[in-house]
């Protein structure tokens, strides 16, 4: 039962404590050798036929790795060659305590049965361990520990041979006196005979330059230089980011000034990479410098890489100093240190300029943020053809580009497939195939419905209910009924599907969906959060089909008042699966009467009160441009980009999806006051509206932002007659001043912060999608517990762990919603690829040297530079009134105008949409117009012109 | 504990044929004990079991700011709880005046800068200093409870490692310290001054050293003398009862010397201590 | 994954035991003269002395004293070097008294009182170094102390600590590490021979659905307790038979 042997204590002294912790040494733990007749085997162990895949070694053997390899060389690891590894406790231990995210992949590995990874606990091991000695550092001490380890095997296991595979040149040499084989990850890996192509994935940490290389960057400071410099005041903590434009140009945002710190070339930005945890010194005021707001891209090639850097940073200089800009002068710094690197897998492509034959290539991530990332591949022919996804190792100081290896290639470049890949990787939307573990939790088909599910819920399948969707829907996960009961009075229901009725709580279904978080909608793909089979049928509320749901019921009176609320699960048969333009078509046709007619009118009635009454309270009408793409059905390439049409059953579907998550929110924070999952939506600070309150003042209207309500007002009344396009604009800058609307759990938070601002509603939460959304599966939970349907479950009472949930989530839905407009622009650019069009667009904001205009027929928003490269811009710029002008055209914000659509493939990778002015016509400037309706606008213009002119004179 | 009228007489008896109950002459000490480590959370401590009585010591540091009148020292503070296991008339506040006086003692013995030099206990001057704090618990109580304490209390400190400072950052007003996380950077005390109490009883018409419970019943006078190296820190008169002054002058003299025999014996076995080894109440 | 796991994936806790081990328990009868009886245990490194003293007199005002039982009283303290951050009071706040009366619970329900009327029976316990499951330890060392002070039990009473691991492991014995880290630590103080509970206490709550296997595990761990504490009470009585040539010497 009990079998410490020895008991030792570690002593730390830390907060003036002296802390110990008890250490038990057993005699029990399991060497990973079934053959070994001395330990107690277990489930997990080592192969004990292994083959010997090293040039370097002629005979099979286990490996040992030292902890170093399993932090730089993961990316190895998980290829399939490397087997039978033994990971000592002391490595694991080490490697979760330096890097959680490689632990997780560690273990992974270990978890996978085929690969023969076993974790060996050496230092509760009675005969592997051994006490630390009082001078010796904690890394020579665990270097000492795996030695041990290593040893011990050798001579337990006698007929076995083991190598230890480390980087630490010491620690190599060390072993080597103990007798231990040993050898390096590169040299062991440069030996396996059948795999090449593995070498490529060797992190470079640690290779060799000729020793007259400059070093081409600041040193940075080491940690306790950093600490210490933060502590004093001197130095600043905060994330860099890269700026989007100019490649030698980041920001820092730190604690104290109101404005990032600006960091500019090569020794200002020393080595930092967009979202890195960053220390800066900040110059004196007199050397600070204005932002260039120039546009400087990288071009440099492998081989030019330094001159290039030299030159661009030149041009820099000329842009950023000189007497104007001084005014401008924002706080200027440099990157000192790094306290915490943000480096992950990296999509994009190899550059294409690179001479044939050459090994080291420059590898250019798809996002504009990050720098280029030099590698070294034997395969660069078809890696060039390809989406690639590629890692940093290491940024040494005498290196212009980071030092990285490839890892895999996705697909052909401009592929649909491919590119839907890299918006999935880089938005970290998990999106492989469901496992068999998780499609093991799905109910068996054909599913009935069983005499006992009838016994437990009600029957509603004699109610005339119906949904109403977008067209192609296939996943429906509401759906509406509406009659009249004694009294005059309405009963509507609300009826979700009952998701929550196929995912068990701690399944392994469950925990891939709560993984997920939501579904993800591609333009031409979905990437659902259940399996098919739940999504797209046995939840889906089909017409004419018995299906479960949960069913929020209203009793209410013609003004749409709610006498009672009811919630039960049930069985419903949905009569139709309604598009929104076909029940708009069944309310407008009075010669329709059948009961779906009438509920479906009565409900539009009931939700334009509702609404109305929505709006009285504060609630916002915001708006952003969406599009549907149309997809040719068989080349799945995209033909049509148009707004999203919308109808009044529209607006009617959100009314009571609202209700109903209100009402579902009032229900289970009363019963749940702790553990409620909800939504909130803060109220953005002020200076958030500055745009919008600036936009307005050049229109003439006061917006005034003191409230939700102050707001909806100010922007109803900001109209006008010429330009009915205008509110909607306005209405969009709005939704940029807004905060992103958050799920938290109730016990988290004060009461006073439940407040979803938007909806002007005290309290929210999502109940209705739970197909597509898991926030709603907890909340049917809840929900379900609350009326005594279903019974609680410890995750689901605990704050912290919901706390936690509401994190992923919040996160995987931003960047679910970030990977669906990727994803829509990546199409859109398709669509345009040799098209020329001339279309109605207007001015969303004035800039220095641009004009961003945003396309309504396309929801498109796109950058007119008002200057080429290298020449002087002919506008003249006005920062007081935000206009632009030349001669007598002068742009303002929400002007109309005409711009030709183009789109510009010089570069493969980052295709981009081009705008030429039409109209107004600016000598010099403008291009004529393509079409014939366009010509005669301008010229008629042109003679209202002249016509001014001539009065004048 | 109480005593009959025999029982006393025969005590006072012993003491004048210099064969006291329990066998000892009257300069006799009985067997001690002492064990150090023993608490390993602390940074010092020490355990000294004196025949019947039991008392445990350990010493915790924490960091803490100067007294404005002596900005160049550290602190010193002793704290004694009698615990209701020695004798049920400590439970509740019971023991509270006896521990008073105790600390109050050590206090006054510790004030001398020649007897422990608190001068090393500052980390900078006004700003920051270490603050030990001795804490003292009676186990159980069988007479002579002065030594025992003061023996305890100067093992406890002579095995107490203050942490090493690595460096100390000012940023105005505010001084941040930094300290090494290793045991074996700490740095051990210097208590070769640190004094030695003696309680000298008076019974009868001779004068006793480390009295028994017993015989500290029948004692009409008892003299505390803290020495620290050769020389009187504190005198201190417990307990109801004269004595006259040439009895007060030979007590000191003896408590004097007797004092100087317990420390050589005292810093002898300490340094002759095998290192910690992990027995405690067990043995 | 924000919190540390209490165990591991390969089933051992930080400390290196396995979730259903309990820590190394080293104990003692008999370590003081003056008290009736005296012991001292460690769990793991939590180390509790505890003495008795009685069936005395009823001290104080004889009101106090019951004609058909004897009267229990319990005083709990720690000395203030016991936690890592040092105590301000030995005794006297509300957490010692709690611990106090709750000791006094779990006793009452062992000594056969009823065969001391008009007595007093006292148990004080002084905890040296607290590192989790401190009352547990008080009671274990307050039982070894009435047996060797002689007072007649009804049989051991025992106490343990469990929790649960990555929400679904029940582990037993918790430390003061684990304590801290995890989530909530029920004790159960049990007279393990008859399985009957005397006292239970959470510091949070549990599920339900948890409670009955952390129990389980719980009441093992004081079973387990039992045995250990025997063996050192025969132990004990053969040193001490053995000296006074009680026992036949082998």
């Amino acid at each position: 039962m009990f079998t410490t042997k020895v008991f030792i204590r570690k002593n730390k002294i830390g907060n003036f404590l002296k802390n110990i912790r008890e250490h038990y040494l057993r005699d029990d733990l399991f060497c990973g050798f079934t053959s070994c007749n001395v330990c107690k085997p277990e489930d997990t162990a080592l192969s004990s036929n292994i083959e010997n895949k090293s040039g370097l070694f002629n005979y099979p053997h286990y490996l040992i790795l030292d902890t170093n390899i399993i932090l730089d060389q993961m990316d190895i690891l998980e290829e399939d060659v490397i087997c039978n590894v033994i990971i000592l406790h002391t490595v694991l231990k080490e490697v979760k305590h330096r890097s959680l995210a490689i632990y997780k992949r560690l273990n992974a590995v270990i978890d996978n049965p085929n690969r023969h990874f076993f974790v060996f606990i050496n230092d509760h091991h009675r005969e592997c361990y051994v006490p630390q000695e009082d001078t010796e550092l904690i890394n020579d001490y665990n270097d000492r520990c795996i030695r041990t380890a290593c040893l011990w095997y050798i001579n337990h296991i006698p007929d076995a041979k083991f190598v230890f595979i480390t980087d630490d040149a010491r620690n190599r040499a060390l072993a080597e006196e103990e007798n231990i084989t040993t050898c390096s990850i590169e040299q062991y890996v440069r030996s396996i005979k059948e795999n090449n192509l593995l070498e490529d994935k060797l992190a470079k940490r640690d290779y060799h330059v000729e020793s007259d290389t400059q070093d081409l960057f600041p040193a940075h400071l080491t940690v306790t230089q950093v600490q210490e410099g933060i502590k004093e005041g001197r130095l600043h903590q905060g994330t860099y980011r890269a700026s989007t434009s100019n490649f030698l140009e980041g920001f820092v945002s730190v604690d104290g000034y109101e404005d990032a710190i600006l960091v500019q070339g090569r020794s200002g930005q020393n080595r930092a990479i967009d979202g890195d945890l960053v220390a800066v010194e900040i110059f004196k005021e007199q050397d600070w410098i204005a932002p260039s707001e120039i546009i400087l891209e990288d071009e440099s090639r492998v081989d030019t890489a330094v001159e290039e850097v030299l030159l661009k940073e030149n041009e820099l200089k000329e842009y950023s100093t000189g007497k104007k800009k001084k005014e401008k002068a924002k706080p200027t710094g440099c990157v000192v240190g790094i306290i915490r690197r943000k480096w992950r897998p990296f999509c994009g492509i190899l550059q294409q300029d690179a001479p044939e034959g050459a090994l080291y290539h420059l590898f250019v991530p798809a996002d504009k943020k990050f720098p280029k990332i030099r590698i070294e591949t034997r395969q660069a022919e078809f890696l060039k053809t390809q989406k690639i996804v590629v890692v940093i190792d290491d940024w040494p100081r005498y290196s212009r580009y980071p030092a990285g290896h490839f890892v895999r290639a996705l697909g052909k470049i401009g592929d649909q497939a491919t590119e839907n890949e890299v918006v999935l990787l880089e938005h970290d939307v998990p999106h492989s195939k469901f496992s068999e573990e998780v499609l093991s939790c799905l109910p068996k088909l054909p599913w009935i419905i069983t005499e006992e599910d009838v016994a437990k819920r009600t029957d509603l399948r004699h109610l005339d209910i119906c949904s109403v969707d977008p067209p192609g829907c296939t996943d429906i996960d509401d759906a509406l009924h509406c009659r009249e009961i004694e009294g005059g009075m309405l009963e509507v229901g609300v009826h979700i599907a009952d998701v929550s009725h196929f995912i068990r709580p701690g399944s392994a279904l469950d925990v891939e969906a709560a993984s997920r978080a939501t579904t993800v909608y591609l333009v031409d793909k979905r990437i659902d959060m259940v399996p098919a089979l739940l999504s797209s049928n046995l939840c889906s509320l089909r017409g004419g089909e018995d299906r479960f749901a949960f069913s929020c019921v209203w009793e209410m009176d013609k003004n749409a008042n709610i006498l009672k609320t009811k919630f039960h699960k049930s069985i419903i048969r949905s009569r139709k699966a309604m598009t929104y333009e076909e029940a708009q078509l069944t309310i407008d046709d009075k010669s329709r009467n059948d009961s779906i007619a009438q509920s479906l009118r009565n409900l539009n009635n009931l939700a334009k009160i509702l609404k109305q009454r929505r709006l009285e309270k504060g609630a916002l009408v915001l708006a952003s441009p969406e599009v549907k793409i149309r997809m040719d059905s068989e080349t799945m390439d995209p033909i049509d980009v148009e707004v999203k049409k919308l109808f009044e059953t529209n607006s009617m579907v959100e009314e009571f999806m609202l209700l109903a998550n209100i009402s579902t929110a009032e229900k289970t924070l009363k019963d749940f006051p702790d553990c409620a999952m909800l939504r909130r939506h803060p109220e953005p600070p002020k200076i958030n509206y500055e745009p919008l309150v600036k936009a307005g003042k050049h229109l003439g209207f006061e917006i005034k932002t003191g409230s939700n309500k102050e707001l909806a007002i100010s922007m109803d009344n900001a109209v006008k007659e010429d330009n009915p396009y205008m509110n909607t604009m306005l209405r969009i800058l709005a939704t940029r001043c807004m905060m992103q609307a958050v799920y938290f759990a109730s016990g988290m938070f004060q009461k006073e912060d439940y407040y979803h601002y938007g909806l002007a509603v005290p309290l929210y939460t999502h109940f209705t999608s739970p197909i597509r959304r898991y926030a709603d599966i907890i909340v049917h939970r809840l929900l379900a517990v609350s009326i005594g349907a279903d019974v609680t479950y410890p995750d689901l009472l605990d704050k912290h762990k919901t706390s936690d949930l509401c994190q992923n989530l919040n996160y995987r839905n931003r960047m679910a919603q970030l990977a669906g407009r990727a994803s829509v622009a990546f199409n859109t650019h398709l669509f345009f690829r040799g098209k020329l069009q001339d279309e109605e667009a207007y001015i969303l904001s004035v800039r220095k040297n641009a004009l961003q205009i945003l396309i309504p027929r396309y929801g498109l928003e796109s950058t007119l530079y008002l200057s080429q490269k290298g020449k002087k811009s002919i506008f003249e710029y006005n920062e007081e009134d935000q206009t632009q002008k030349y001669e007598d055209v002068v742009f303002h914000a929400f002007d109309p105008v005409i711009v030709r659509l183009a789109l510009d493939s010089n570069n493969i990778q980052r295709e981009k949409l081009v705008l030429q002015l039409v109209f107004p016509v600016v000598k010099g400037f403008s291009i004529p117009p393509l079409n014939e309706e366009h010509k005669r606008k301008v010229e008629t213009d042109q003679k209202k012109t002249k016509a001014k002119k001539s009065k004048k004179k | 504990m109480s005593l009959c009228e025999a029982e006393k007489t025969f005590i006072l008896h012993g003491v004048e044929e210099n064969f006291r109950i329990d066998g000892r002459e009257r300069e006799d000490y009985r067997p001690m004990e002492v064990e150090i480590g023993i608490i390993s959370h602390a940074f010092g401590s020490a355990r000294l079991r004196l025949a019947n009585t039991d008392v445990l010591v350990a010493v915790k540091i924490e960091v803490d700011t100067p007294y404005p009148e002596k900005p160049s020292q550290g602190k010193l503070d002793f704290f004694v709880d009698c615990s209701a296991n020695a004798t049920p008339d400590f439970e509740g506040r019971g023991g509270e005046d006896l521990a008073t006086g105790i600390s109050n003692s050590l206090s006054d013995a510790y004030r001398s800068s020649k007897a422990f030099d608190l001068k090393k206990l500052c980390i900078m001057k006004g700003q920051k200093c270490w603050k030990l704090l001795v804490d003292i618990l009676l186990l159980e109580c069988g007479g002579n409870l002065y030594d025992a304490v003061s023996l305890a209390v100067k093992a406890a400190l002579w095995n107490t490692r203050v942490p090493g400072v690595k460096s100390v950052g000012i940023d105005g007003k505010n001084v941040e310290l930094n300290v090494s996380e290793r045991l074996n950077d700490c740095v051990p005390l210097d208590v070769s001054g640190a004094p030695v109490m003696v309680t000298v009883c008076k019974i009868g018409e001779y004068c006793v050293v480390d009295p028994s419970a017993a015989e500290e019943k029948c004692s009409s006078a008892a003299l505390v003398v803290a020495v620290s190296q050769g020389n009187i820190t504190t005198v201190l008169q417990g307990s109801a009862g004269s004595l006259h002054p040439t009895t007060l002058m030979d007590s000191l003299g003896l408590g004097v010397e007797v004092a100087n025999q317990l420390n050589i014996a005292l810093m002898e076995t300490l340094q002759s201590a095998p290192p910690h080894f992990d027995v405690g109440f067990l043995k | 994954m924000s919190r540390k796991e209490l165990l591991s994936k390969i089933g051992l806790r930080a400390d290196g035991r396995r979730a259903q081990e309990l820590r190394r328990i080293r104990c003692k009868l008999g370590v003081f003269t003056e008290p009736d009886g005296s012991a001292y245990i460690e769990q793991g490194l939590t180390k509790v002395l505890a003495a008795v003293y009685g069936p005395h007199q009823v001290r104080g005002g004889r009101s106090k004293a019951q004609y058909d039982a004897a009267i229990v009283n319990c005083q709990f303290s720690m000395a203030v070097f016991s936690t890592g951050e040092r105590k301000r009071r030995p005794r006297g706040d509300r957490k010692s008294t709690e611990m106090s009366i709750h000791l006094k619970q779990a006793l009452m329900a062992t000594i056969k009182t009823e065969l001391y009327p008009w007595s007093q029976i006292d148990v004080y316990v002084e905890v040296l170094h607290a590192d989790g499951g401190v009352y547990a330890a008080c009671v274990n060392a307050s039982t070894l102390a009435l047996i060797d002070a002689g007072i007649p039990l009804k049989e051991y009473v025992c106490a343990c600590t469990a929790s649960l691991a990555n929400n679904d492991i029940p582990m037993v014995d918790i430390s003061y590490q684990e304590e801290v880290l995890g989530g909530p630590t029920l004790t159960v103080a049990a007279l393990p021979m008859s399985e009957k509970i005397v006292l239970m206490e959470m510091t949070q709550r549990f599920h339900l659905d948890h409670l009955p296997k952390v129990l389980k595990e719980a009441l093992r761990g004081c079973k387990d307790i039992k045995v250990i504490l025997d063996e050192a009470v025969r132990n004990h009585l053969v040193n001490v038979g053995s000296s006074s040539g009680w026992v036949k010497n082998k």
